[in-house]
């Protein structure tokens, strides 16, 4: 019955009641938006560079990690590593590749780029970078007049070439003499990161091998996609202990800023919602203390007929969870719909595009958030009924019966 | 054995620097089934007394026997606890809850004492057709006039199956009516449930009916005449 009570007397004010459910409404529709958008942004930019740039897993020779030089190949015994990869069922693909530090260079500009040698068929079953050739660009390594290239849209600008146009690329080879070749640009991607773009360019493995004098086979990198994301680590374990020479690194290893900025999302978003609930909170500790004031006779006669101060303060707290439940509720449910929404649709920032794109971050924004995220939004704002409950709640217990009766 | 049992009741209030005697020895017992009423001007100290007889204030000392026990011993938590089983209050403003409807205020004294709820139905209809608002259960008090809503508290007052009622100037709101009303009732109640009425008054209406008068001046009792009850 006192929740009952607690309910009705949260309505006795309607025009106050509503101002303050809306307040909290308002508010946290704003900050689930806002969550909604930097982890749509975060979880968008991991998988982009998971699909594009890193793959789940890469393995190297020691030495080339720490120096990037045409010579550290991943040696030993490569056999069964190949194998292995092939028979760890949570591995989807992976792609052997040769990479090295080059100048590209163009009849009007030149730049330093990475280059990646590949099988360009496998390469498609790890990497999505095939996938961003837009057909007036090009295609993924389609025959064209000498040995082809795929080159990022940013580099293109930069060297000032366009598709067909020819590039040369200096390199020293394994013996370290420099060396180097003309190729023609087949395909020009362009993903959501621009120096990325500007950075690498694609080239057929068997293409590439003879130039830099290498084996047949050689590679300095192998990438490895999975089909399961959440058995990263078991699969990186296993690696390591099977092949202790070699370094196996995963995504956030590799990329640790955006291995970084998405641990630490859910942290930065639930600080972010719990300070627009703090704020939200003193509206309430406000509304509950003008409701107590306005109630003393009524208070005090509850306590007079023999309402223990633990109900007292039960109803009290009650009423204060409803209101800020309430507008929770409503707030949740207007986040959740404009998050659908704009899921769907997506938000196009396209104005801001090159400044996205220069660190990494699409400018077609897709908002997202998980279930958990609401669940404990939702406790979260319990609890804030709670807090915000306290101070209000001791305010009535403090009343004297005998005194509260008689007040006017 | 006297139902409740007053003491050498003695409370004083500071006030600005001065020290005022709102009760200043008194000593008074009441039986079962007594209609009293506590009567005199204004400062004499009538709610003060009923607030110490009503556990909701504490005296500067002598005791107040209820049955046995002396509630002034008792701490705040056992004498919240003491009142909702012992006693039953009629306010002047009523005090009704506004957001229940008069059955709901009703029972909702017998939910603090966890009566079961099929049995503070019963009971709350019962207690609101014996004070005439059979009809008007399911209203809430801003739809009843005064007279009702004082009823109500009756009603109220009379869930708990208290030991007695206090009444801090009952009819204090009330047009004449009303008042009639409500003496009535509350009159019925004590010849035919045997149910001990204390007021405190200042209405002369309230005093021809009561069986006992006690009067009070200066925080003294000054008179304390007792009538042959009607038949």
């Amino acid at each position: 019955m006192i929740w009952i009570v607690a309910w009705k007397n949260i309505w006795r004010n309607k025009m106050r009641s509503l101002v303050v459910v809306m307040a909290i409404a308002f508010g946290l529709l704003g900050g689930i938006f806002s969550s909604a958008v930097f982890k749509g942004t975060s979880d968008q930019r991991v998988r982009e560079a998971v699909s594009r740039e890193t793959s789940h897993i890469q393995i190297h020779n020691k030495e080339y990690t720490e120096d990037n030089e045409v010579q550290y190949v991943i040696d030993g015994d490569r056999e069964r590593l190949e194998e292995v990869l092939d028979t760890i069922k949570a591995i989807g693909a992976w792609s052997a590749r040769v990479k090295f530090m080059a100048m590209a260079g163009s009849a009007n500009a030149g730049t330093g780029v990475m280059v990646t040698g590949m099988d360009t068929e496998k390469e498609k079953q790890v990497t999505e970078i095939y996938s961003l050739i837009k057909d007036t660009c090009g295609s993924w390594f389609s025959q064209c007049k000498g040995i082809p290239v795929v080159v990022g849209q940013a580099l293109a600008k930069k060297l000032k070439v366009r598709l067909h146009s020819k590039i040369v690329l200096t390199f020293q080879d394994m013996q370290g003499n420099l060396t180097g070749g003309a190729f023609r640009i087949c395909g020009i991607y362009r993903t959501s990161n621009s120096v990325f773009d500007e950075m690498n360019i694609y080239v057929n493995r068997d293409d590439i091998i003879p130039l830099l004098t290498a084996k047949p086979g050689t590679c300095h990198e192998i990438a490895i996609r999975m089909n399961e994301d959440e058995k990263i680590a078991a699969v990186q374990k296993t690696l390591k202990d099977l092949f202790p020479a070699l370094i196996v690194k995963n995504w956030k290893e590799i990329d640790q800023l955006t291995g970084m900025m998405n641990d630490i999302m859910d942290l930065y978003l639930y600080i972010f919602m719990g300070i627009i609930l703090l704020a939200l909170g003193f509206g309430i500790v406000n509304t509950m203390l003008m409701a107590i004031l306005e109630r003393t006779r009524e208070l005090g006669m509850l306590a007079a007929i023999g309402m223990n101060k633990r109900k007292i303060f039960f109803l009290i707290m009650l009423e204060s969870v409803f209101l800020s439940l309430t507008g929770g509720i409503i707030g949740i449910i207007m986040g959740i719909l404009l998050t659908l929404y704009t899921r769907h649709t997506g938000i196009n920032l396209g104005s801001f595009a090159e400044g996205f794109e220069k660190i990494g971050y699409n400018p077609m924004l897709y908002p997202s958030l998980d279930i958990i995220f609401f669940i404990n939004l939702t406790l979260m704002v319990i609890v804030t009924g709670i807090l915000a409950s306290i101070y209000p709640a001791r305010r009535a217990l403090k009343l004297r019966p005998a005194e509260a009766i008689r007040n006017e | 054995m006297s139902i409740i049992s007053i003491n050498d009741l003695v409370k004083s209030y500071h006030d600005s620097a001065v020290e005022v005697h709102a009760l200043n020895g008194i000593n008074l017992a009441f039986e079962e089934g007594e209609f009293t009423a506590i009567v005199g001007p204004s400062g004499s100290g009538k709610t003060t007394l009923l607030n110490m007889i009503g556990g909701l204030d504490k005296p500067g000392s002598g005791t107040i026997l209820i049955g046995d026990e002396d509630i002034t011993q008792f701490g705040s938590r056992k004498l919240i606890d003491f009142r909702l089983h012992n006693i039953g209050f009629v306010f002047q403003s009523y005090n009704l809850i506004p957001v229940l409807t008069a059955l709901e205020n009703v029972e909702f004294i017998m939910h603090l004492q966890k009566v079961p709820k099929d049995k503070r139905l019963k009971r709350a209809i019962e207690l609101l057709e014996a004070v005439g608002l059979g009809e008007r259960v399911h209203s809430r008090p801003s739809k009843l006039s005064g007279g009702q809503q004082q009823r109500v508290a009756v009603a109220r007052a009379l869930a708990s199956r208290p030991r007695f009622i206090l009444a801090d100037e009952p009819t204090a709101n009330l047009d004449s009516v009303s008042t009639r009303n409500l003496l009535e009732i509350m009159e019925k109640l004590n010849h035919e449930e045997h149910i001990t009425f204390i007021f405190s008054t200042h209405d002369k209406r309230v005093v021809d009916k009561a069986h006992r008068v006690i009067v009070l001046e200066d925080g003294k009792v000054v008179k304390d005449d007792q009538f042959q009850k009607n038949a």
